[in-house]
């Protein structure tokens, strides 16, 4: 998968991806020349192809966690089967490609040029995340960065319900 | 306007190269793995996972440092057979510590990883719906993480347990290119025979994977009372014939052997003199002669 902007005839690069939205991802690239944006939409079969193959779109930084796919895929799983599945140590060899790390299946950022890592993404717990989704997409990117800033002015490593219990009173969406 | 090959990469998400870490995963892992073994079978239900749990505790037994991937992603039975079933995996930097028997055998099965209730396989999913779509790729990735995730430590031999059917074995060649070997268990029916060929085909014909030879399974039973070998199903020869297969024996059926199988214990150590066990035996040296010449 390939993108060229017709105008410039330049390489358009990868540069953002969310989450799943109703099983759909949306990656955006963009022309490095005039920065001309273009969205791809993943439809559900493709977004979970990916998922299955266990590949990252924008390249994945992270080295790989032992069983991360089943691990991480598994909905009727053993309670520990994520206990350490973010700890620093990998056992796999990084595929080189994108700096931001993401605990979801598909990354989220993506630069070719190895800059300093941004400062790691904080951790949602499971339960975290789960509240998380029920908020309505439209406004699920922004209260999501509110409960990040939220929780690193605070000083917290990993949003968990309470941080999210804590952080609701300073916006209006309902979660 | 520039190509397709004018492009310098994918646009920054190097599909190949997390393919290729992945490859390179197994890869090492199976650097300090001598052999593998594939067990396969045309039909389900004729005793692969018996024949697996059995040949791998014989095999231990000889002194071998064994380990077991139930490839059986969707109904896996060695944790159970091995008696392993209620083992907790750790999750470590240098990969998963796999379950061990008391004998010494190290096994690796969705079992040990589904919550204690009977639960099935159910992957995370926007909808289950079309799941048909995308659940086989699951299963071989999953497979993929069994083999090479898994910290086996230095190891004789790598048994793989397959779920029925042919359609598996080209999975796990393009997981372990050079696969040792395959066996392929057969009860002596026809229906069954039928399908041997066809498992044959798949691994020595098209997948050019060597047949180390042919179990046959509850290929008779001993009578109680008198001794005499009565024959369990219709057909008295092998399927072997026509193929030049090696048979590697004939494993009679006995009750004791699935009691065993049920109960999670090592039937070779329990019963170590009845007919069965000395076909397990033997067919666990002629599987290892196959990999000394
Ligand atoms: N020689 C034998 N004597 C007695 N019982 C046996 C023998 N071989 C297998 N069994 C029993 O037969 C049943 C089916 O065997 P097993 O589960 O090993 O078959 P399978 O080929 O692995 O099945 P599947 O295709 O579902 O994976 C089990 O209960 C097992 O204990
Ligand atoms: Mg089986
Ligand atoms: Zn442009």
């Amino acid at each position: 998968m390939k993108f060229l902007c017709i105008d410039c005839d330049t390489a358009m690069k990868f540069k953002d991806v969310t989450r799943p939205e109703q099983g759909s991802v949306t990656a955006v690239f963009e022309c490095p020349d005039c920065f001309t944006e273009i969205a791809m939409f993943l439809n559900p079969s493709e977004t979970q192809m990916l998922k299955s193959l266990d590949l990252k779109l924008g390249g994945n930084n992270e080295a790989a966690q032992p069983m991360q796919m089943v691990r991480s895929q598994l909905e009727t799983g053993k309670q520990d089967l994520m206990s350490d599945i973010s700890s620093e140590t990998g056992i796999g060899e990084k595929a080189e490609g994108g700096k931001c790390p993401f605990t979801s299946v598909i990354s989220d950022a993506f630069e070719e040029t190895a800059e300093p890592a941004e400062p790691e993404g904080l951790k949602w717990t499971p339960e975290a995340l789960e509240r998380l989704e029920r908020i309505p997409s439209f406004v699920r990117p922004m209260a999501k960065m509110g409960i990040e800033s939220f929780a690193k002015e605070n000083g917290h490593a990993e949003i968990t319900a309470e941080v999210m219990d804590a952080a609701r009173g300073n916006f209006p969406a309902q979660f | 306007m520039k190509s397709y090959k004018e492009l310098p990469d994918d646009a920054g998400s190097n599909i190949v190269g997390q393919v290729t870490a992945q490859a390179n995963r197994i890869s090492k892992r199976l650097t300090s793995v001598q052999r593998t073994v594939a067990i396969m079978s045309g039909k389900g239900g004729v005793g692969k996972s018996a024949v697996t749990a059995n040949l791998a505790t014989a095999l231990t037994l000889a002194g071998q440092n064994v380990g077991v991937v139930d490839a059986d992603i969707n109904g896996p039975t060695i944790a159970k057979m091995m008696g392993v079933r209620n083992a907790t995996l750790e999750y470590a930097a240098t990969g998963v510590k796999p379950a061990t028997t008391k004998l010494g055998t190290k096994i690796i099965s969705m079992d040990l990883l589904l919550t204690e209730d009977d639960a099935p396989v159910l992957w995370n999913a926007h909808s289950q719906k079309d799941a048909f779509t995308w659940r086989s790729t699951m299963e071989v990735s999953a497979l993929r993480e069994f083999i090479g995730d898994t910290d086996w430590g230095e190891l004789d031999y790598l048994l793989l347990d397959l779920p029925p059917g042919t359609d598996r074995l080209p999975n796990v060649v393009e997981l372990i290119p050079n696969l040792g070997g395959v066996i392929v268990v057969t009860i002596p029916s026809e229906v069954s025979h039928l399908i041997v060929k066809k498992s044959v085909t798949m691994a020595r014909d098209i997948l050019k994977v060597p047949i180390i030879g042919v179990v046959e399974n509850m290929a008779f039973y001993v009578c109680k009372h008198c001794g005499e070998h009565e024959p369990l199903f219709s057909v008295e020869d092998t399927p072997n014939n026509a193929f030049q297969l090696t048979t590697l024996g004939k494993i009679p059926f006995d009750p004791k052997l699935s009691r065993c199988n049920d109960n999670g214990t090592p039937y070779l150590n329990e019963y170590p003199d009845t007919p069965a066990s000395k076909t397990i035996r033997e067919i666990a040296q002629k599987v290892q002669d196959f990999f000394q010449t």
